[in-house]
Formats: C-alpha cells, structure tokens, sequence
C-alpha cells in the first residue's frame, strides 16, 4: 500500500472540497447571514489540511499503476475524509451542539442520503442551508467522478478508481477515456439540475429553494430547506416536477447520453431501465389503490401522493410530501421493500439497484431451470449480454452482504435502545441512503434523538452503503492488511 | 460453353456431374489430391490439381474464355479470393461463389455491386434452413418448394389410409372436386414412380406430388385428409450452423424450441447467442435425455447433425417415440433412395439445396426452374412455352407427350389453369412439366428449347 500516494489524492480533495466552500460564503455574503466567519474558518482548516497532506506526499512515485486494493482504500478514506471536513461548517454554527451530530449531517449529505439531525431547519442560516444541499450536489455523482473530470492530471490508471466508485453489474463505458466519460456525465448532470431549477421557478418557488431542491434531487438526496421538506408547498406541479427529475435521476445516466446521442428508445430497449419504471409505475398504482378512500379521498390526490412517495423512496431521494407511516400496512411494507431495491445501477440512486435485483432473479431462476432441465445450458443475460459466473457470484455476495449489514447493524441500534421498527427502518434508509425511515426517524420526525454511537454506525453505514459495501467491508477484513 | 468449378467436394462435384450429363464443357480445379481423383474417375471433365485461388491456375485453367466461375470450396476465403482474381483477369466472366460464414450475410449485396462483383453468394446452410421452415409450415408435406416467384408450390404427400382420396381414380377427381381438384403431378408406390393418367388409382401408403397456389395449399392439404396445424413446438438435434440458424427463426416465429447439442463449448456458445431456446447438453441418440425431456410430445423432430448416420438413427429413434413428425438433414446422396423404406421421408440436403439454386442461377433461356425430386429421379420443368415450339396453339389432346412427361399446369396471367384435353396452350404461357429422369431429353425435343445454359 503506497499511503503517500492516497494521502496525495486526499489532500488533493480536500484543496478542492475547501475551494467549494467559497460557494456557501458567497451565499452568506449575499444574504449578509451570520455564517460568514464558520465558512472562512472551515475553509481556512480544510485547504491547510489538503496542502499539508499533499505537501508530505510529495515524492509519491511515479508510478502510474494503482492496483485495486489502493483504489478502494482511496475510495473508502477519501469519503471519510470529505464527511470530516465538510461537517466543519455544521460544527461552527449555532446550530450543532456537537461534532458527532455535524458529521452525521455532513456524511447523509456527501453520500446523498438526506437523513437530517436537524429539528428547526428554517431557522438555520441559509448559507448553511446551501452549504447543506450543495454537499449533497456534490456526492451526487461522487466527489471522485467529479475530481476525475476536474483533475485529469491525476493521471494514475484511473480505472481502478472507477471501478470502486460505481461498481455497477454492467459497467457502461461511453468513451474510452475515463476522463472524458466522467466530464459527460458531469454535464448531463449539471444540465438536468438546471432544468430542474428552471421549472421550479416556473412553479414560482424562489431561487433560492429551487435551487437548494434541484441540487439534492438530481443526486437523489433528499435535503430540504423546509421543515416539511416537499410538503411545505402543497403544490401538485411542484410534485409532480420533482417526482419526474427523481426518476430521471434514478435511471443510468450513461442511458441518458445514448438518448441525447439519438437512441430514442434506449429507455425501453434497456431490461434494467424497463424493470425500474415498470416498477416504480406498478407501486405506485398498487399503492394508489390502497391509500384512495382510506387516506386520500379523491384518487387524483392519491395518486400524486403516491406516485411522490414510490418515486422518492425507490430512487433513494427522501423527499417527503406524506407521512407514509400512516399508510395502510400494504403501502408500507411496499415502501420499505423499495428502500432495499433502490434505483438503476449508474445513477446517483442508492440500495442494492434494480440491476443487481434482476441478476439475482434470473440466476435464481436459472437454478430452477436447472432442475427442469438438469442438462440444460444456459446463462444469465441482461440486455442480451451474458453476465459472466465470476460477475454473478459477485453480486450475490453482495447482496448477501447488504442484507447482513442490515441485519448486523439493526441488531447493534436496537442493542443501543432503539424501538424495532425503528431500528430496521433507520438502517435500512442509511445503507439505502434514502434519508426517512419508518418508526420514530419516519418522514416527519428526524435523527436527533439517536444516541452517539448510534449516529456513527448510521454514518457508517451510508459510508457503506454509498460506496457499494464491498469497498468499505474490505477494510474490516484482516487477509487485507496482510503484507 | 465453359464453366470453370473451383472446389470437388460434395456440392462441386454434384455439380460437375449435372453439367457434364448435359454436355457442357467442365473444367474442375481441387487441391486436393483425392477430390480430384474421385472426380475425374466418374465424370467425363477435365480436372486440375491445384488451389483454385491462384491467378495462375486460373489462368491455366483458361477463365479468360470461361462464361461461369463456381467457386464451392469449403473455405469462404478461397471462394472470395478466386472471384476476386476473376474480376481482375477475366471481368466478363460470370462469378458465383459460396459463402457460410454468417457474418458475411449482410454484405452480400456489396459483394456484388463492388469487387469482388459476384454474380450471385450462395450459402447453402440458409437455403437449407429455409427449406426445413418450410417443410415445419406444412406439417403433412414431405417435400415443399417453390416454382419461380413463390406464387406456385409443389408439395409431396403420404396418403393416410384414411385419407378421403384413397382408392380413388383420378378422373373421379373433376366430379368430387371440381375446379379446385388437386394437380397431381406424379404418384410413387413400391419405390417407382408412376406419371398419372385419368385412370390411375390413389391407393393409401402411396407419395404423391401435387401442384398448388400458394395460398390455396391449406385447401389442398384438407382435400387429401391432413389437418394443417401449426406447431407449437420443436426439437433440434445438432446446434451447428443450420442448428443456430433455425433456432433464431423459430425463436422469432414463438415456436418452443430446444438444441441437443453434445459439444459443451458450442452449448456455451448457443446459450449465449439464443435468448428463449432450451440448450441441453448431450448427445443426439441419448434416449434417456429424451425422456428426460418429453421428445414425444414434441411436435418436430429435426436432426441436424454433421453426421447422416446419427440423424437417421435420431429420426428413427423420434418416430418410434411417437413424434409425429421429424426432418432429417442428408449428405450423402447415395442414401436417398434407401430412406423411404425405413421411414424417413422429409429430408433435407443442403449439398442438393446448394446445387438445384446454383443450376436454377445459371440457367438461362426459356427454362425457368428444373427442380429434381424424389432423390433426383424426377423433375419439376417450369418453362415459357415458345411460339416455335410444337406445343402451342393445339389442343393438348392432339399433341403426343413422351411417356414418363405430363404438363402439370398453365399459368396464364398470375393465374392457375388446370389442363384439360382441349386446353391450348398459348405462346408466353408459363407451363409447368413433370418428367421422370428418363424422359427429360424427349421432353426437351418437345419444348424445342433444350434445357439452356447460356
């Protein structure tokens, strides 16, 4: 492991994370708001640490290959590194009483999860406000896709960062150069956020909140500079404006070049992509049903809750325009199983991803084929392309995984004191990184009241999650440290 | 007239035989040593030992004066570059080449409007798939095919004894049916072939071969007593290339389709490459793997391995099962006339498939297609009847057939007429003749145009 070199990468980072900040003082200076000096202050902190890390790495070598082992390390640190310092402006406003509570906030934002400590956030500054949705911005397509299109110089075989980073089951390269990819994607994202901020202000909804809404949809993060987050607007156009950028931002955005590069119909001809809305349009009648007449009267209004809140949980977003915790049963459990499933693969959504879901169906079926058929041949094909055994075994190790993550970590906060329901529905929104959970951290409550230890195991976890287990997990297995 | 034949494998060679047997003049070049012997001992043809790739042997074989280059090698590369070669020395010279690899496929239309400028790509594994998709559409046909431009079928059948034309005399046929009585070209009993006159009998257990619109097949097929049900589902035995390529079809058709394939890498391959067929990896004859697999419900049975002897044993094997029905693919031509004695009717051979489209490519003149049937002993003729033949403008009663020949039909403005006695034949008719191999030539003297190759 050549640690020079990952401290080089971080400080790099972090130089970078400190120059985003002047976007919130900007922000405060604007706003002549109270939270100029904790931007400077946290600025000043992050960009010294960057330079000193970079400082001492100097003389890393130069060798241009970096294995995978160094790739993932990278990854894991470089995140935790950026939950760190980025939580230093939550640390100095008023706000925050303690440092674990603004690492919490600052890592749900980094990796795009949305789970807030925050119990009055209009009365927060509104550069933190903006602080706290352009850090969601930001993790949106992953601080290290962006690097990659800011820092091509980093020259380092960066396919191995890729590979850590968007791990997804099919890896989709739209040019051959990494770099090139990564600036496309950029944009695309940079584009859809700014239409998205153009049509909530079409709705009338100021700059400033259209703003803040646009950039924690398109990575499908969910902070809200309301209290009642969505809700607070009551307004179906505003739902239904943001219900459509969630899902678009839930579908693989290199789907969404193909389609800007003339594929018209790339959405269908795509088995996850078909299989995500299929779903996401399925729940939501399903749950249109069960909520008309119980919750909602009109079936207009069912369906626009509905339709908010299926998209909301299913691409990882977190939004909320209803307390779906009072739901009937049905809806419920409908909404908690799509934490677990998440969005496509390729998108700034969280949870296991439909791709992985569609994998594991077909080898499950293949496997009864195989019985039927004990002679038969066959393989398991998405898009008509064969998912190779190694890759399948792979995804099944990691939903595996995913699965005893939850299961390990629920049992840890229940052990802290936690209600059940509770427990299960925080830990499966953080590793999800969807933000509200069910029980008392549901749509209208927040993550307060978790204990400490709580909060770092729920940071953990949207570490873990965000990252594809596999790149955190790794740490935590000794034969890794192994010379 | 001068055709030069690169390649004396089993389609070049078949080939040579029909060209020779009309007198034209066949040059054969092979490489290889014992093709070439084989061949120039049977047939009357001049043959060179060399690769057929070469300009030189080219030259040497004389392809500046040569009107046709068949290039049938088994290797697509060969055939290519002895076009290719062609074009440059000898323009004028018609080309047409053998190609299998699929990937070619679609650049067959450039291939003849650029160099190499081949006249016409032939792959006999396509023409082979087409005629098993075919035979599978008319479930009780044991030969199906196609006159000029696909308006005209002749189908062969088997009479069940239940058939309602058993026991019946042809000319009891107009009464019973009227206008849209069958057009029975041949009747074959005991293994010969008997050209039907009116008072011939259809006896049950007889092959007959009739002629019919297309769209009026299902009609026919009723009249003879065979339902026409589509099938639902097939078994392929031998996942080569014809294997591959009927799956694809079949797939797209929503036909259930399974591969017995026995090579686990080609299993691998086809599993990659079919989305809804059933792989199963196993050898063709295996009859546990059968069972295992419900062969007998299956509604076809096609074995089309590499190998004739494991498909007519899988045929065998399929029909004493209860499969109602198999298609079994045939190299050897040898083995045709043994095949209907036990069982086996619907074959496929994708040498004689290559070889009857070749002809019918090359052929020229009023002759449109000369289709070889019942193991090539005797032949579908479609012609355009010529003012300055003897057949036309007299009443069909006055003219004098050669025994062995009858004129099955006269197509007449797109349109079907069924010859009586005073029926005439009119100049620019399309008629079409059935003849047994022996009759073919004083059938010829008849049309007064000899069967041209131009």
């Amino acid at each position: 492991m050549r640690w020079k070199f990952i401290a080089n990468i971080i400080g790099i980072l972090l130089i970078f994370l400190g120059l985003s900040m002047f976007a919130p003082l900007i922000v405060s200076l604007h706003y002549h708001d109270l939270a100029r000096d904790s931007f400077i202050y946290s600025m000043a902190i992050t960009i010294a640490s960057g330079l000193i890390l970079v400082v001492l790495s100097k003389n890393w070598g130069s060798d241009d290959y970096i294995n995978q082992k160094e790739g993932m390390t990278t990854v894991a640190l470089a995140w935790t590194a950026i939950g760190l310092f980025g939580a230093l402006p939550f640390y100095f406003s008023p706000e925050f009483t303690n440092f674990t509570d603004a690492f919490f906030e600052s890592v749900s934002g980094f990796t795009t999860t949305g789970s807030s400590v925050m119990t009055n956030i209009e009365g927060a500054t509104k550069s933190l406000l903006f602080w706290r949705s352009f850090i969601q911005w930001l993790g949106g397509m992953g601080i290290i896709v962006l690097s990659l299109a800011i820092l091509p110089f980093l020259g380092v075989g960066g396919i191995q960062l890729y590979k850590a980073e968007v791990p997804s089951p099919v890896p989709d390269k739209l040019t051959p150069r990494l770099s090139d990819s990564a600036k496309i994607l950029w944009v695309l994202y940079a584009v859809f956020t700014l239409v998205e901020i153009i049509f909530l202000l079409g709705g009338g909804m100021p700059l400033f909140e259209a703003s803040c809404h646009a950039f924690t949809t398109m990575p499908t993060g969910g902070f809200s500079p309301k209290n009642a987050s969505i809700a607070h607007y009551n307004s179906a156009y505003f739902d239904y404006v943001i219900v459509i950028f969630m899902v678009l931002a839930g579908i693989n955005f290199s789907l969404h070049y193909q389609m800007l590069r003339g594929r018209t119909l790339a959405f269908w001809e795509d088995t996850e992509c078909r299989f995500f809305l299929g779903l996401t349009l399925g729940l939501t009648l399903i749950i249109t049903w069960n909520i008309y007449g119980s919750v909602y009267a009109s079936l207009k209004e069912a369906f626009r809750f509905a339709s908010f809140q299926v998209a909301s949980i299913i691409t990882t977003t977190g939004f909320a325009t209803a307390d779906y915790e009072k739901f009937p049963g049905l809806s419920q459990v409908l909404l908690f199983i799509c934490m677990f499933i998440g969005a496509s693969a390729g998108s700034t959504g969280g949870g296991m991803k439909c791709a992985r879901i569609i994998a594991c169906f077909k080898y499950c079926y293949r496997q009864l084929f195989k019985i039927i058929h004990p002679r038969s041949i066959s393989h398991v094909k998405i898009n008509s392309t064969v998912i190779p055994d190694e890759v399948l075994r792979s995804i099944m190790g990691f939903l595996a995984l995913y699965i005893g993550l939850f299961i390990l970590a629920s049992i840890l906060l229940a052990a802290m004191g936690i209600d059940m329901m509770t427990a299960f529905g925080a830990v499966a929104a953080c590793i999800g990184n969807i933000g509200p959970g069910f029980g008392s951290v549901g749509p209208t409550e927040n993550f307060a009241h978790i204990p400490v230890l709580g909060k770092w195991l729920l940071a953990w976890c949207m570490l873990a999650g965000r990252l594809e287990i596999y790149t955190v997990i790794i740490l935590f297995v000794p034969e890794f440290w192994k010379k | 007239m001068k055709i030069i034949i690169v390649g004396a494998g089993e389609v070049g060679y078949n080939i040579a035989s029909r060209l020779a047997s009309e007198n034209k003049r066949v040059i054969v070049i092979d490489k290889n040593q014992a093709a070439a012997q084989r061949i120039s001992e049977d047939l009357d043809i001049q043959v060179v030992t060399a690769s057929g790739s070469n300009p030189q042997v080219l030259i040497d074989a004389g392809i500046k004066d040569a009107d046709i280059l068949l290039a049938v090698t088994d290797s697509d590369e060969t055939n290519l570059v002895a076009c290719l070669i062609t074009d440059l020395i000898s323009p004028t010279t018609k080309k047409l080449a053998r190609l299998r690899e699929q990937g070619f496929y679609p650049y067959h239309d450039r291939l003849k409007k650029e160099n190499p400028h081949i006249d016409t790509v032939i792959n006999p594994k396509i023409e082979v798939v087409n005629a098993i998709r075919e035979l599978m559409d008319v479930p009780g046909a044991i030969e199906v095919g196609d006159f000029v431009d696909g308006q005209v079928k002749y189908i062969g059948i088997r009479i069940d004894t239940h058939s309602p034309v058993a026991g019946m005399k042809l000319f009891d046929f107009p009464s019973k049916f009227g206008e849209n009585r069958p057009l029975i070209a041949a009747i074959i009993r005991n293994n010969e072939i008997i050209v039907p006159r009116g008072n011939n009998k259809v006896m049950a257990g007889d092959l007959i071969y009739f002629v019919c619109e297309t769209d009026k097949l299902d009609e026919m097929l009723n009249l003879f007593g065979k339902k026409t049900l589509p099938i639902q589902s097939a078994l392929i035995i031998g996942g080569g290339r014809i294997g591959e390529r009927l799956a694809k079809i079949l797939e797209k058709d929503k036909i259930k389709t399974k591969i017995i394939e026995s090579d686990i890498d080609r299993c691998h391959y086809l599993a990659e490459q079919l989305d809804k067929t059933i792989i199963l990896h196993g050898d063709g004859s295996d009859q546990r793997l059968f069972f295992e697999e419900n062969a007998n419900l299956t509604d076809v049975v096609v074995s089309v391995t590499n190998d004739d002897e494991t498909n007519i044993l899988v045929s065998l094997l399929a029909k004493n099962m209860g499969v109602k029905d198999t298609i079994t693919r045939i190299g050897k031509s040898n083995y045709f006339p043994l095949l209907s004695t036990i069982g086996i009717e619907k074959v496929v051979s994708p040498r004689l498939s290559a070889v009857s489209s070749i002809l019918q490519d090359i052929r020229k003149g009023k002759i449109l297609s000369d289709i070889s049937i019942f193991g090539e002993r005797g032949e579908f003729i479609e012609a355009i009847a010529l003012e300055t033949s003897d057949i036309t403008n007299k009443p069909l009663k006055k003219l004098s057939f050669p025994k062995g020949a009858i004129l099955v039909c006269i197509i007449r403005n797109e349109h079907i007429m069924i010859p009586t006695g005073d029926s005439i034949i009119k100049p620019g008719d399309r008629i079409i003749l059935f003849s047994v191999k022996q009759a073919v030539k004083k059938l010829e003297k008849l049309l007064t145009v000899k069967l041209e190759f131009f």
